[in-house]
């Protein structure tokens, strides 16, 4: 073995790890050539010395950096760990709501007809006091009673002439005490005569009878149909005279109504006063 | 012949196990367990176990970065972002791969991070360092600081070429095979042994050079 092919096996032989190999071609070479073992010396050499530096040794600053950064990452993990299994539970609890709310919806609506079919009360009758049974007869009665005196007075209108109308208005006033008929004819003529003078006339036939609440109720529904405001002033001293004061509200609103006729909203004013 | 042999025989390396005594704590069953299984539990979620790696490795780790770089303050860092990214990273450690090698791969970034962030190794490689020397001979202010073998080493360590460096600290210091060595350098076993050998020659030339430069 020449010296350059036992100089390629000085690594093998400088590592302990492979030193024990035998080689004993370049260990024969070795032990004869003093030029390799020159070599092989300061090779050697400066592997102790390389193996005697001394280990230097860390800061514990060193040591305490890597627990604070370990304990910090583990700090993370869990945190992590417990994101994510919040957000399987989450993830979990959505689906279930998904699946189970369109049957609990369903199963309540079950549940509530079948409840409201078993102990919903049975609707009653209002409570029938006597009072309030004999308000609603009254204001019944009025009803149909006004409903007879419209129509009859319309009939009334429509079969006889402007003068015979005037004519019976007269004839009816003259009479001291007049039947329902007759009175029914006064207040038809009142409420629906086309005429101004019968309304006036029919009018005056009433004031003896004011004191008939039927009377005073017939102007008073007369009152806000009326056009003319010369019946409409007539009407309200009617009303006014016989201090009738379920005439209150609805004079109050003629005087506020700005579009009636300034005379007539002065005597409503002025009925109201006396009322 | 025997006792010539024994003369020139290889100086046995100290044990790294030694080595690692010196930073070992405590803990009898976890000191049991192999580096390997220790960092698939911390892959496991098993975080803890890192300490015990972090006891056993951070001492040769940190003197081989010491002699890396030559900078204490820059190995501590280095050093500190190993196990840093051993943390981060612990998912990609494989189940057939090896700690060490996995770790000084890591080192090996992380140096390569900080020389690039520093500019410049520990090699005089800076323009303005050059223009002080007028040859390769070390600096007056170095060789006065160089009164002992260590220092001379240290200084021989330095002027180095950074990749002769690594090298050599990885096959001598390390405790990794030369297929670990090839497979951290990317290169044949071969060529490692090649490079690790010619290195080491370098470096016998540099300090030999550096024991008969007087001190000024």
């Amino acid at each position: 073995m020449n010296c350059q092919s036992a100089r390629e096996i000085f690594p093998e032989l400088l590592d302990h790890r492979t030193a024990a190999a035998a080689h004993p071609e370049a260990r024969a070479h070795l032990a004869n050539c003093p030029e390799c073992q020159r070599e092989f010396s300061a090779l050697s050499q400066t592997l102790a010395a390389l193996d005697a530096m001394p280990t230097p040794t860390p800061s514990p600053r060193l040591r305490k950096n890597f627990y604070a950064m370990l304990e910090e990452e583990k700090n993370s993990a869990a945190s992590v760990q417990v994101a994510t299994a919040r957000e399987h539970r989450t993830r979990r609890g959505m689906f279930w709501a998904w699946i189970l709310s369109p049957i609990a919806a369903g199963a309540l609506l079950v549940l509530g007809f079948f409840a409201g079919a078993r102990y919903a009360p049975v609707p009653t009758a209002p409570d029938n006091s006597a009072a309030l049974h004999k308000e609603i007869a009254g204001l019944r009665e009025k009803i149909d009673t006004m409903g007879q005196l419209v129509g009859y007075s319309l009939l009334q209108q429509q079969q006889r002439p402007g003068n015979d109308r005037l004519r019976g208005v007269l004839t009816s006033a003259k009479l001291e005490s007049p039947d329902d008929a007759a009175l029914n004819d006064l207040i038809g003529s009142l409420a629906f005569d086309t005429s101004t003078n019968v309304r006036l006339r029919a009018l005056e036939a009433l004031y003896p009878h004011a004191e008939k609440p039927v009377v005073r109720t017939a102007v008073l529904v007369s009152l806000p149909r009326e056009q003319s405001p010369l019946v409409q002033v007539a009407m309200i001293d009617f009303l006014a005279a016989a201090r009738d004061q379920d005439a209150a509200p609805t004079l109050e609103k003629i005087s506020a109504n700005e579009t009636v006729d300034g005379s007539v909203r002065e005597a409503a004013r002025r009925a109201l006063t006396q009322l | 012949m025997i006792a010539v042999l024994e003369e020139i025989s290889v100086h046995p390396k100290p044990s790294a196990a030694n080595r690692r005594r010196a930073f070992l704590p405590v803990d009898a069953t976890t000191a049991q367990r192999p580096d390997h299984a220790l960092m698939l539990a911390v892959r496991d979620g098993e975080l803890d176990a890192l300490g015990e790696l972090f006891e056993r490795h951070h001492g040769p780790l940190f003197g081989f970065l010491v002699k890396f770089t030559g900078d204490r303050a820059a190995a501590e860092d280095i050093a500190q972002t190993v196990f840093q990214r051993m943390l981060k990273y612990r998912h990609t450690y494989r189940d057939d791969g090896s700690f060490t090698a996995w770790m000084y791969h890591l080192a090996r970034r992380c140096a390569a991070d900080h020389f690039r962030k520093s500019s410049a190794g520990p090699r005089a490689t800076d323009p303005l360092n050059l223009n002080d020397r007028a040859d390769d001979a070390p600096h007056a202010a170095d060789r006065a600081t160089a009164h002992d073998d260590h220092a001379l080493l240290h200084a021989a360590l330095a002027q180095l070429d950074q990749d002769d460096r690594e090298v050599l600290l990885l096959a001598r210091f390390q405790e990794l095979s030369f297929a670990e060595i090839a497979g951290l350098l990317e290169c044949s076993v071969g060529a490692a042994k090649v490079r690790a050998h010619r290195a080491l020659r370098t470096l016998r030339d540099i300090y030999f050079q550096l024991q008969k430069e007087p001190l000024s």
